[in-house]
């Protein structure tokens, strides 16, 4: 079976941008195709991460990005997962590639958040809610999640602040990374202080609206070593669909992101303690905690204290560091594209090209992408070095 | 599986369920082979795949499971913020979300609550799509 691997990566700008999608991916494709042959002498399929038609009244992504690349006559289709869609075309290429049926896959992520204010936002992600129950009450992106976090507060001992905390720690790695839409630190009174929006959760708690585009070129080790290009294996990929419905789940286990991440880390054949880094979801800071015990790095209840050193944390703890990038809160979350810019952190993390967010030693990473609230539906990917065991 | 003949008049289908509610009753599925309540209610169980599923009245009674409000609404919804809601845990066991007809401050988790039924705004009915035009909107009411 060919071992599928990462061999190139580029993002647009991310933030507010005068770019439509389909431009915003032609700066993405241009970082990632920098040292490369033209796209149309190499890639023969693409998935485009896109959540949305509400944003530019757009859908048939496939089709318009194989076109700016380039491509013609190959397989291209839009994969639709809300905020997982990225994850869900890397998935999907990495799949190709395993099974032999294509060599060099794009997978690409895409969103224009910006087009119709924080209210035009707000209206396009609650169609990732359930229609009849959920949108008809009014509900969401941030008070679905605040409903997960006041569950979350309500059986551990986490406190806002510890929240607050997690964003301060995702700012901070923020601040290191030149592609974050806020490069910069702030402090714990910034966050309590910062206006509610769904309580516990306030606007720092929260991930930014903002444009963006990202690439990965997924391909076999064989034809990445042909491109002479520094390449990162995917060794795990899994992912599972949980209730639409945030009140038919347990609230404080994300069970599916357990499932989806249990079968990367069977395919990769590690556990979690291998993990060095992690991207996790976190469009939420509560989602930070949650994930790090549906990903095995903490017991459960203490996944709240990510944002400490390793020496710091609760026993039985991994030494994990989580979203070197600054997460989805600091670095960003064009929601099609988040996927994909985390599986890009990893590739440089484990490049060697992360600078001075470089976590030391770094060999293995778990990516972890959610859709809907929650674990409506979970992505996992774990990447290793090309040199990992 | 058996479901060949479901139309809009059961209620494992949304029209069949809201058709119920609007008259005052809550149904919910329940299992036959594990008894997961499922709200609303379904041809199959997610909990263990089976498709025996019956359709039994639930309890309007139950308690705040978790709660929030909402400070910033969908545009449809801006002249309501902020307003509360919930996922409620029923006296039989099924939960379900809707908005509390409380003030946040004066609402906790393990607050009694029960289920009513009105029918929709004008606001509502406007942005609801055809099908769903006279579909019930349930509040939770403290006890």
């Amino acid at each position: 079976m060919p071992e599928p691997v990462i061999a190139s990566v580029g993002a647009s700008p991310l933030g507010r941008t005068d770019l439509p999608g389909r431009d915003l991916f032609s700066v993405a494709l241009a970082e990632a195709f920098d040292d490369l042959p033209d796209p149309a002498d190499l890639v023969e399929a693409v998935y485009v991460g896109n959540q949305s038609e509400s944003y530019e009244h757009q859908i048939m992504y496939g089709t318009l990005l194989a076109e700016w690349a380039g491509l013609r006559h190959v397989p291209a289709e839009r994969v639709e997962g809300c905020a997982a869609a990225g994850a869900l075309a890397l998935r999907h290429a990495v799949k190709d590639v395993r099974n032999g049926e294509h060599e060099a896959v794009l997978a690409c992520g895409v969103e224009k958040m910006t087009s119709a204010g924080t209210s035009g936002a707000t209206d396009a992600l609650s169609a990732a809610f359930d229609r009849a129950i959920e949108q008809r009450s009014g509900i969401t992106a941030p008070s679905q999640y605040a409903l997960l976090g006041q569950r979350y507060l309500h059986e551990t001992d986490a406190t806002e602040r510890d929240l607050a905390e997690i964003a301060v720690k995702n700012h901070a790695n923020a601040a290191r990374n030149p592609r974050a839409q806020f490069p910069k630190e702030i402090d714990v009174a910034t966050v309590l202080e910062s206006d509610p929006v769904a309580p516990p959760l306030k606007l720092f708690d929260c991930a930014p609206v903002g444009d963006g585009a990202a690439a990965v070129l997924v391909t076999s080790a064989e034809l990445a070593a042909d491109l002479d290009r520094p390449q990162v294996r995917v060794a795990g990929s899994g992912a599972a669909a949980n209730n639409i419905a945030v009140a038919e789940r347990d609230m404080t286990d994300i069970a599916g992101a357990r499932v989806a991440t249990e079968t990367a880390y069977e395919e990769a054949g590690i556990d979690a303690a291998a993990v060095d880094l992690a991207e996790v979801h976190d469009a939420f800071t509560v989602c930070e905690a949650l994930l790090a015990e549906a990903a095995g790095f903490a017991p459960s209840g203490t996944g709240y204290q990510s944002y400490r050193a390793p020496a710091e944390r609760a026993d039985g703890w991994t030494d994990v560091q989580l979203s070197p990038s600054g997460g989805l809160k600091a670095r960003g979350h064009p929601i099609g594209a988040t996927g994909i810019l985390q599986a890009l952190e990893a590739y440089e993390q484990l490049t060697g090209a992360a600078g001075d967010r470089s976590v030391e030693g770094a060999e293995t990473a778990l990516l972890l992408n959610e859709g809907g609230v929650g674990d409506a539906v979970t992505v996992s990917h774990v990447l290793t070095t090309a040199e990992a065991p | 599986m058996t479901d060949g003949d479901l139309d809009a008049t059961d209620p494992r289908t949304l029209p069949g369920f809201f058709d119920a509610l609007a008259d005052g009753e809550l149904l919910g599925g329940v299992c036959a082979d594990c008894g997961q309540i499922l709200l609303p209610p379904r041809p199959a169980c997610y909990a263990c795949g089976s498709r025996a599923v019956d359709v039994e009245p639930q309890s309007h009674e139950g308690q705040i499971f978790s709660y929030t409000a909402v400070h910033t609404p969908p545009p449809a919804f801006a002249a309501d913020a902020p307003y509360t809601v919930a996922v409620v845990e029923l006296a039989d066991g099924g939960r379900l979300l809707g908005r509390v007809a409380a003030d946040y401050a004066d609402v906790g988790i393990g607050d009694p609550v029960e289920l009513t039924v009105r029918e929709p705004t004008a606001t509502e009915r406007e942005i609801a799509l055809d099908y769903e035009a006279d579909w019930p909107i349930h509040v939770f009411e403290p006890r």
